[in-house]
């Protein structure tokens, strides 16, 4: 065993040879083909010299692919070479050439980008609208036959998106409420209107914060959960698995994550709003002296309930979409690695954007309502 | 070249297995285990499912390692090396998974090429022209290069899995179950592809199988898992002789099968 090598000599008739040596393969560890190519690019060039690969003890393709190419892709009666070797460079000759390199450069390429995002757009809206065809048409089928109600995965929905998720949403209210109220405090007392501060944090957390944070920390933790799982379903045949069982896959993965999550994300906005107006609360009795029981007293009388609706109706409108946005890009995914992690973060951005799309549609919607 | 290297090499094996227990929890799976593969060699692994085959493999490869014991492959422990020598050594065997686990993201052209475009001493002409070479010698198309591993079939994923597991020129070849999920025609085929391949390239071959018939067509030397143990090591004529209730059943059917074609 020993590494390839090569030296350069001269013969009586004056012509120059480069003899190899050693073992130009790839099995020889210490070998760098990179390096040799290097050191022998001035021979390859030079159309008078000789090649002797007598000596050579191994030359396997990687070895002889090199050669190859550096010989100009043919042999002619400068290479000395044994039969086997002769073998080899015959079969790499016979091998498919890699195809031509297209080169020109198309100017209508940006058109056609812009035409295929729209084509893509119509897409998701189609497979979107069918989505929702069938999941009435399941809807209509249960009510038919209410015992098939998947009960076990509607359940299992709730817990995995709903209650695991109160402990994060309580901290992130209750970190923002106390950071709200804590900015806030400073410019109301500025104006001396230090009361005023029940009234903004009430309106602000329950009408709008509330459901917000609701929808962007959900989105992030049930709403990819939820692509994947679906799209590793459709990886290892899962779905198919269903299928042949008889049982849509529509009723039993898709419907109970879009039903769990609308059901449970009213609760998780009361939950979170509830943390947040206590870290408020926290921040005002501190900075303003504001007592606790006041806080809390004086906050139905000048925030209306209705606003608390607001947020609850939000919440459930917001839980629907994400989960509908989810599964939607969860049944897109095909059976490979990248288009898992691609539909994944077009799920949580899907969903953030159409949460916030909305809830400024419902702003304007609203705006005579309990304010 | 001296005279002393060349002979060591001959006479280390290129994989032995030395008092390898394997334990998970209270769950004993490999007791005083050893085996050693010589250069050349073709050695099947055999047992019952669930003994422990694959996880033998995986400790062989280096993925997983033992309770106690040692494994050396060309005569170094993979654990304890660095990791420079460690990726060198790991680039002297090729290993085809049961599922082929080729990368679902690349293409066939760009699986086969990944190893050789990591060692980073090649142009992409030349490894155009490598992977035109590993193709040809699976008996894929050049055109079969641009499919993504999902559009493949069962067959074809082995087959450019082989072709990746040879990219490097590896000494030793390990195949997880090579024929499994392919009908007995393929399979034949299959199996006389990676005997041409062993002839052509001079490899040695480790193979885990349930298939009688793969162990019978392919293998010089059967290596037998049961109880824990290898309870045999030897040729197939050898292995027939011998009387162990796993070893009767796992040849029965074949047994009934030639006797019908005679």
């Amino acid at each position: 065993m020993a590494v390839a090598s090569f030296r350069i000599d001269t013969d009586d008739q004056g012509r120059r040879h480069v003899r190899l040596f050693g073992q130009w393969s790839l099995r020889a560890q210490e070998n760098n083909f990179a390096k040799l190519k290097k050191s022998l690019s001035p021979f390859f060039s030079d159309p008078s010299i000789h090649w002797d690969l007598q000596s050579v003890e191994q030359l396997d393709t990687a070895g002889a692919t090199m050669l190859w190419i550096g010989w100009g892709g043919k042999l002619d009666g400068r290479m000395v070479l044994n039969s086997e070797q002769i073998a080899t460079f015959d079969m790499l000759s016979q091998l498919a050439l890699p195809p031509p390199v297209k080169k020109s450069r198309d100017w209508l390429a940006p058109v056609a980008d812009w035409g295929n995002l729209v084509l893509a757009f119509f897409d998701h809206v189609r497979d979107i609208i069918q989505l929702i065809g069938l999941l009435l048409l399941e809807i209509v089928y249960l009510l038919r036959h209410p015992r098939d109600f998947p009960w076990r995965e509607f359940c299992a929905n709730i817990y995995k998106s709903g209650v695991t998720a109160l402990p994060v949403s309580a901290l992130l209210g209750f970190m923002i409420g106390v950071a709200m109220s804590y900015l806030m405090s400073k410019q109301v007392r500025t104006f001396g209107a230090d009361i005023f501060i029940v009234n903004i944090l009430g309106l602000s957390i329950m009408r709008e914060l509330g459901p917000i944070l609701m929808a962007v920390l959900i989105a992030g933790r049930s709403g990819s959960a939820m692509t994947a799982q679906i799209g590793v379903m459709r990886v290892t045949e899962e779905i198919d698995a269903l299928a042949t069982m008889g049982i849509s896959k529509i009723l039993r993965v898709i419907l109970p994550k879009i039903l769990g999550l609308t059901f449970v994300a009213p609760f998780l906005v009361l939950w979170t709003s509830g943390w947040a107006l206590a870290g408020g609360a926290l921040s005002a009795n501190i900075q303003l002296d504001i007592n606790y029981r006041f806080f809390f007293d004086y906050l139905p009388s000048v925030v209306q309930p209705v606003n608390l609706t607001i947020g609850l109706v939000k919440g459930l409108l917001f839980g629907s979409v994400m989960a509908l946005v989810a599964c939607h890009f969860g049944l897109r995914i095909k059976p490979n690695t990248e288009s898992l992690s691609i539909n994944t973060t077009n799920s949580v951005v899907t969903a953030i954007t159409s949460v916030i799309l909305i809830n400024a549609w419902f702003a304007i919607a609203t705006r005579g309502i309990g304010i | 070249m001296s005279i002393l290297p060349a002979q060591m090499t001959v006479q280390t094996p290129i994989c032995e297995v030395c008092h390898v227990y394997t334990q998970y929890g209270d769950n004993v799976i490999h007791e005083n285990i050893n085996l050693k593969i010589a250069h050349g060699d073709i050695v099947a692994l055999i047992g019952q499912s669930g003994s422990g085959k694959t996880v033998l493999l995986r400790h062989i490869i280096g993925l997983t390692t033992p309770t106690r014991g040692e494994v050396l492959l060309f005569g170094q422990n993979l654990h304890t090396m660095e990791r420079m020598q460690q990726r060198r050594l790991m680039n002297r065997f090729g290993m085809l998974f049961q599922q082929g686990a080729l990368f679902s993201a690349l293409s066939v052209f760009d699986n086969i090429a990944l190893p050789l475009r990591e060692l980073k001493q090649f142009d992409e002409v030349t490894i155009h022209k490598l992977v035109m070479h590993k193709l040809a010698l699976v008996e894929l198309e050049p055109q079969h290069g641009e499919l993504l591993p999902a559009q493949l079939s069962g067959g074809m994923v082995k087959r450019v899995a082989l072709a990746r597991a040879l990219a490097l020129e590896p000494e030793l070849l390990v195949l997880d179950e090579p024929t499994s999920g392919l009908d007995p025609d393929r399979s034949e085929k299959f199996v006389a592809l990676i005997k041409q391949i062993k002839h052509a390239l001079g490899l040695t071959v480790l193979f885990v199988t349930h298939d009688p018939v793969t162990v019978a067509a392919l293998a010089d030397c059967i290596a037998v898992l049961a109880d824990k143990h290898i309870i045999a090591t030897c040729s197939l004529l050898e292995l027939k002789t011998m009387d162990h209730p796993f070893i009767n059943h796992f040849f029965q059917g074949y047994s009934a099968q030639l006797m019908e074609q005679k």
